[in-house]
């Protein structure tokens, strides 16, 4: 592994990018506004007392936490992965002595940072406006940040071997729009799970969606028990390895008809 | 002298699917898709020293691009064995892909927004050129291109020309022993074509490297190759010096000719004397293509038949002459 060449393409494409700061930060309110959406829904709707057993406050930590962990999760990187594969500037990847995932991933941790000169100073600014409840555990803190790292991992490979899907469709992020779909409606982003009718919950709390995003934000706010955080952590690992293994099949096919078809 | 390319019997096919215009089609394409066999390259063999510079040309869709993208491990190849500098390409290994460079004419490898420097950066870090060196790399051939006020502009902001001077720095950092050039030249004005060869020449002498270019100016071939490679429909045409190519084609002669009345569309293929070809008319100018032993007794003819004002026997330029080939197909 080239890590020199790896970092020296992060610094490169962060600086690349942040040429274009007010894009990003367009883009990452975008993303900002269906939680706060939701998020003053949920206000509106617990009043003085409560939602499922969830207070106003907690709606607000809830949402505050997920606008965070939906800002470092979400990889933006699949939506240009199709756009290389197709347009040929892939061969630039494939003649250079350094993995291709060097490439992705400094596209996806230039990104992380410039969006998050955005996020985090707005998130603040609601923190101080709508002083939000917290009450988590040290070891809930640290817990977390292990979830909020597999749970970028998981929505990261999740989105890349559907992107990938590109060497043989030619529109195949039409499937990463429907992957965003599902994302709202299931990973606690339109309701938290917990409160999520029967059906709709069972569901959720089955798919890989809810690790992606929901999952990290229920341990800093729901205080779930060590046995909920266990059947997480190991659904959401076993997710992750469906994920990079179809991550792995795909890229190597793809390559290998790549190479027998050309860019 | 061992060869550092060597290329046997190699062949590339590519399925290509096929449907007819239409709906139906379209539809019936998702259930049975039709597929063409095209053959691109067949059964081409050929190897190259050390140190030399090779031209591959032929016309568009003849199967260069799809060589060099075996060449250096973007293709495989259908059949056929395949090695560089020692290596089989296809593998794509790290100790392969560091010894060789493309640059590809018509795709920009260099970052977009940020200025050439920051991209030469990069990749000194990716091919792991210490930092003293790589500088020294830079300045060197920023003189040689006089690219120097460049350097700082974001690539973006910069000319088709200054571009492609960026891109023959950033493929040439890591001095590359095989260097693949595909159209290097394409689009670029007089002056910046004349440079750019300069440079690949110089570069050539300096490190002893091995060169593949592309090209359809004959002005590149001619100042840097000694050698060329004529690929026609996937086959190899002919391999040698550019001069044998136009002596072995040059069995005819051109005249140019001015007639002082207009002639009509008929008559002028009624007056042509045998062994004479018309290959280009603009009003009362003729350029016919003769034998080059019947040109002295079709001469005589054209002038007791014809009212000539102006008449000039010449060697084919070599452009006509490779263009004669593209057309027929043939040596």
């Amino acid at each position: 592994m080239n890590h020199r060449g790896g970092l020296a393409l992060i610094r490169s494409t962060w600086l690349s990018w942040m040429q274009y700061r007010s894009f990003f930060f367009i883009l990452a309110f975008g993303w900002m506004v269906p939680p706060l959406v939701a998020m003053f829904v949920w206000m509106a709707a617990a009043g003085n007392g409560n939602v499922g057993g969830i207070e106003r406050s907690a709606f607000i930590a809830y949402y505050l936490v997920l606008i965070l962990v939906n800002q470092l999760t979400y990889s933006q990187t699949n939506w240009t992965v199709g756009d290389i594969i197709r347009e040929g500037s892939l061969n630039h990847w494939l003649i250079r002595p350094l993995s291709p995932l060097y490439q992705i991933l400094s596209s996806e941790i230039a990104g992380k940072v410039v969006y998050l000169i955005f996020t985090i100073p707005i998130v603040l600014i609601l923190v101080v406006l709508l002083k939000p409840q917290f009450t988590f555990s040290l070891n809930h803190f640290v817990i977390f940040w292990i979830a909020l790292f597999l749970a970028w991992a998981l929505r990261f490979l999740w989105g890349l071997w559907i992107a990938m899907l590109a060497f043989w469709a030619t529109r195949a992020d039409a499937l990463l729009a429907l992957q965003d779909s599902m994302i709202f409606i299931f990973s606690g982003m339109i309701a938290p799970v917990a409160i999520l009718p029967g059906a709709l919950q069972k569901i959720a709390e089955f798919l890989p969606f809810r690790y992606m995003v929901g999952f990290p934000v229920e341990i800093m706010t729901a205080n779930l028990t060590s046995q909920q955080i266990l059947i997480g952590i190991t659904i959401q690992s076993v997710w992750l390895s469906i994920a990079a293994l179809s991550s792995w099949i795909v890229w190597r096919k793809g390559l290998f008809r790549y190479s027998a078809i050309g860019g | 002298m061992a060869s550092i390319i060597s290329v046997k019997d190699v062949s590339k096919t590519y399925r290509v699917p096929q449907r007819e215009a239409g709906l139906r089609a379209a539809l019936s394409s998702l259930t049975k898709p039709q597929f063409l066999e095209v053959e691109a390259v067949k059964s081409i063999t050929f190897s190259i020293n050390p140190g030399e510079m090779v031209a591959l040309i032929g016309p568009n869709g003849a199967g260069k691009t799809t060589t060099l993208k075996m060449l250096t491990g973007l293709l495989q190849p259908t059949s056929g064995q395949i090695s560089v500098n020692g290596y089989i390409p296809g593998k794509r290994g790290n100790d392969f892909l560091s010894q060789i460079s493309i640059v590809l004419g018509n795709k920009s490898q260099m970052l977009w927004d940020i200025p050439p420097l920051d991209t030469f950066q990069v990749l000194g870090e990716i091919y792991r050129i210490p930092k003293e060196i790589l500088r020294q790399r830079i300045d060197e051939m920023v003189a040689l291109l006089d690219m120097f006020e460049i350097l700082r502009k974001p690539v973006r902001n910069l000319s088709l020309g200054e571009r492609m001077k960026c891109e023959l720095v950033a493929s040439l950092l890591h001095q590359p022993k095989v260097l693949f050039l595909d159209e290097p030249t394409l689009g670029l004005d007089i002056s910046v074509q004349n440079r750019l060869r300069s440079f690949i020449l110089e570069y050539n002498l300096r490190y002893q490297a091995t060169i593949l270019l592309t090209s359809h100016y004959m002005a590149d071939i001619e100042r840097l190759c000694n050698r060329v490679l004529l690929i026609h429909h996937g086959d190899l045409l002919y391999d040698g010096a550019l001069k044998g190519l136009s002596s072995l084609l040059t069995n005819s002669k051109i005249i140019r000719l001015t007639l002082s009345e207009q002639q009509s569309e008929q008559q002028s293929t009624a007056w042509l004397p045998e062994g004479a070809e018309i290959i280009e008319r603009n009003h009362h100018n003729f350029t016919l293509r003769v034998n080059r032993s019947r040109t002295a007794a079709i001469t005589a003819e054209l002038l007791k038949h014809l009212p000539v004002s102006d008449l000039s026997v010449e060697e084919p330029a070599l452009e006509a002459v490779i263009d004669r080939v593209y057309q027929d197909g043939a040596l």
